[in-house]
């Protein structure tokens, strides 16, 4: 570990690494519960931004007794101030928010890739390929930049990350200088379908709108062998043309034959270190909804007062990462969601868009204003 | 109605429109001038029904709605009307035509532009079919009920429907109208403005915003209480969310204080307002949105900016002092960022940007009609400077995006002589 050679820092990452290398996955709230409180105890001396911001709202470990009254950064804070629990002459990696429609860039500092690989892999794994025996490997074709080509994307990151644990020979990127490679695509799509071996697409959400408005261009339909996947995730904001979820999987089931069923959204952000997945492989018999590790955990909680909200209702997703121990564990997302069951849905952020009537969004603005 | 009835009505509407078109244009401007007159008496029928069904339709308080048209019709009488025609349409009616049929596609939540959109192709004897919008689905049918009884040849010219914004089949169906008046988002109105097939007029209202400017005396002493009071109503008014809404309001002055002065005194008069002008409804992602902003300038305060933030726990109104001019998400619902400026060039340095799509200044220690920082509002594109405290009310000949209101809809004709 390259921790900054703090020893609280390095026994909590020790834990927590490993409770990620353990192979089965169990929910241990006692657990949880203290390695939390331990990283926001740690956070709270070694994040002056956070520190303030936690005095500012009267917290402190000296009164947090509960993981839930951790005090939650919001996902704009990335942008704001740089949120490290370490000298800043020891990150050694900075992953940066998508290029959005606002030009500041939140900013994920970053001491050790430990903790990021140890808890994607994993996850990514249990819920995406269930099904995969120990040592098998799988075809990855990524609709994304390599880490290689964009090295300040978590996301880039994390999917080079997964070809080299578990792509099988015929993996790799379909992305390069900014633009789908369908002819290379296609051509491996047909090598696999030839051969009836089952190959698995991940990327953005935009991507495969990319993708299957490149099939249809061309008039053509795959058929992918039984057992292939896709693997979505990220949003549409900033890019010029957006889709409802439910018609995109439609558009790629007709596009590419894979059965609803075998598609899974991602839900993660670059300034989190854990990611949370449909359900749909791991329990294909229950409601689809979001799942992470159980070192992760999302609540919904009401926006008005921060209070947890009741179960089903709607109101902001916070989550809890233990994966962020060089950061802040605690984050406010902009987004809005629901339980379901052990799980959570999301709903997006402005399902009420058309109140703003004729005033125009801020950020709408700057996007058509800036060069 | 479906895409079927409403291509329908639109031609019924237009054989109708041949009866208004032949009688004198006076007769439709009486009728309309009188329309304006009982919406503009509180203690008219049409008034009392309006602000009794607006709160229910719309999610504004009882008060914001009553407050709201008190003073934005006070002066949006029949007489106002007639002056508006005249400036706009000159003193014949032979040279001046409207469209066969006109197509008002209408946005937002404030009753006042939806009255004028109606009323304005109904001036030039067009009638008009409009697309209700699904924040206020009251305002159009009181108005249109309102001619019908006065006068039901013209009542017979106008008509509205509901349907989604997306609803290809039924935008087509009204975009077959000669003239089409469209307002909301750029995207709303580009998306329309894809849909429009063959020649026609189209007048497109697209995305404004407005902003306050408290400048020189009014931030000395007993003024700064005064100019945060008027700035309260402006934005409590529509709880912020017509385009005349002030977002942001910046503060000019050499020292940082009367920023951080100015946010006090507002958020004093916020709170104050709320009590006697309380908020409406207000969505969860309107709820989730104002939090997360909240949050992120506790954090910005918490990264050693000189950033405040003065609010209740509940999200009903919010006030933001930043530590500079730059531009950030604005929730709305009575979220309001203060943003220093050192003086005039750096105020018009970082309103640059809002050019294209600013619509009021409202200001406070700048003399709207002399002042030279007026006068450069207006060279950046802004169409309205006024006083605040009155932001949300208009004069009915305002040059809404800086054109006329009637004019716009109209078809001249010039007849020459010999000599």
């Amino acid at each position: 570990l390259t921790t900054g050679g703090d020893p609280r820092r390095a026994s909590l990452d020790g834990a927590v690494l490993e409770w990620m290398r353990e192979p089965s996955w169990r929910r241990d709230d006692a657990r949880f519960e203290e390695l939390a409180l331990r990283a926001f105890s740690f956070q709270f001396e070694h994040c002056a931004p956070y520190r303030r911001f936690c005095q500012g709202r009267s917290r402190s470990p000296a009164n947090v007794e509960h993981w839930l009254d951790i005090p939650a950064v919001p996902t704009g804070a990335f942008k704001e101030v740089p949120l490290h629990s370490f000298p800043a002459e020891r990150c050694v990696r900075r992953f940066r928010t998508s290029g959005t429609a606002t030009a500041v860039r939140g900013v994920l500092h970053l001491d050790t890739l430990a903790l990021y690989e140890a808890s994607a892999l994993p996850t990514f794994r249990r819920h995406v390929f269930p099904d995969l025996g120990r040592g098998e490997r799988a075809i990855l074709r990524i609709l994304a930049p390599s880490a290689g080509e964009a090295d300040d994307s978590s996301l880039s990151h994390m999917f080079s990350l997964l070809v080299a644990a578990l792509g099988a020979d015929g993996s790799g990127f379909d992305v390069t200088g900014g633009s789908l490679q369908a002819d290379a695509l296609f051509a491996r799509i047909e090598d696999c379908c030839s051969q009836d071996l089952p190959v698995s697409l991940c990327g953005t959400s935009f991507a495969f709108v990319h993708l299957t408005d490149e099939l249809e261009r061309r008039g053509v339909r795959y058929r992918l062998p039984v057992g292939s996947r896709v693997m979505e995730c990220g949003g549409f904001k900033g890019r010029s043309r957006e889709m409802p979820r439910t018609r995109l999987y439609a558009r790629i089931e007709d596009a590419l034959g894979v059965p609803i069923e075998m598609m899974v959204n991602q839900y993660g952000m670059t300034e989190l270190g854990s990611q949370f997945y449909d359900s749909v492989l791991v329990d294909p018999e229950s409601l689809r909804r979001k799942l992470g590790p159980p070192w992760s955990r999302a609540v919904i909680v009401d926006s008005e007062t921060g209070q947890l909200a009741a179960d089903g209702a709607v109101g902001t997703v916070v989550v809890f990462d233990l994966a962020n121990t060089g950061s802040v564990l605690a984050v406010q997302t902009a987004d809005l969601g629901r339980t379901v069951l052990d799980g959570f849905d999301v709903l997006g952020r402005q399902p009420g868009a058309e109140e703003r009537g004729c005033s125009i969004a801020v950020d709408a603005m700057l996007a058509t204003t800036r060069p | 109605m479906s895409d079927a009835a409403i291509s329908e009505r639109l031609a019924d509407m237009a054989k109708s429109g041949v009866a208004l078109q032949r009688r004198p244009a006076a007769a439709t401007w009486d009728t309309l001038a009188a329309v304006f007159d009982c919406f503009a008496d509180e203690d008219s029928d049409e008034r009392r029904d309006l602000t009794a069904e607006l709160p229910g339709a719309t999610g504004f308080s009882e008060p914001v709605v009553r407050e709201g048209l008190r003073l934005g019709l006070a002066d949006w009488n029949g007489d106002r009307f007639r002056e508006l025609i005249a400036r706009e349409l000159g003193p014949s009616d032979r040279e001046v035509h409207g469209f066969a049929t006109t197509a008002v596609f209408l946005a937002g939540s404030i009753p006042m532009p939806t009255m004028l959109s109606l009323a304005a192709p109904l001036a030039l004897r067009s009638p008009v079919l409009a697309k209700l919008a699904a924040r206020d689905p009251v305002t159009g049918p009181h108005f249109i009920r309102a001619v019908c009884s006065r006068d039901p040849e013209l009542g017979s010219c106008v008509d509205f429907s509901r349907f989604a914004r997306d609803d290809r089949e039924r935008v087509a169906a009204l975009l077959r109208a000669d003239c089409v008046v469209a307002s909301g988002s750029d995207e709303t109105i580009a998306a329309i403005a894809a849909q429009l097939r063959g020649p026609r007029r189209f007048v497109p209202y697209g995305h404004r915003l407005s902003v306050a400017v408290i400048a020189g005396d009014a931030l000395r002493g007993d003024r700064i209480q005064t100019a945060a009071q008027r700035l309260a109503l402006d934005i409590a008014l529509w709880d912020q969310l017509g385009c005349l809404s002030p977002i942001v309001a910046y503060v000019v002055d050499p020292g940082t204080a009367a920023a951080d002065r100015f946010a006090e005194e507002l958020a004093a008069a916020m709170a104050a307002i709320e009590g006697r002008l309380p908020r409406g409804e207000v969505s969860l992602a309107a709820k989730n949105a104002i939090a997360h902003e909240r949050a992120s300038a506790e954090m910005r305060a918490a990264g050693g900016a000189r950033v405040a933030v003065h609010a209740p726990s509940a999200t009903s109104w919010s006030v933001v002092r930043e530590d500079s001019t730059a531009l950030r998400e604005a929730p709305l619902h009575r979220f309001v960022r203060i943003l220093p400026a050192g003086d005039a060039a750096e105020l018009l340095d970082a309103m640059s940007p809002l050019g294209p799509h600013l619509s009021a200044v409202g200001v406070a220690g700048v003399d709207p009609e002399r002042s030279p920082l007026a006068e450069a509002f207006a060279q950046l594109g802004a169409t309205r400077v006024c006083p605040l405290g009155r932001m949300q009310c208009p004069p009915i000949a305002w040059r809404h995006d800086g054109r006329f209101v009637i004019e716009p809809l109209a078809r001249f004709t010039d007849f020459e002589s010999e000599a």
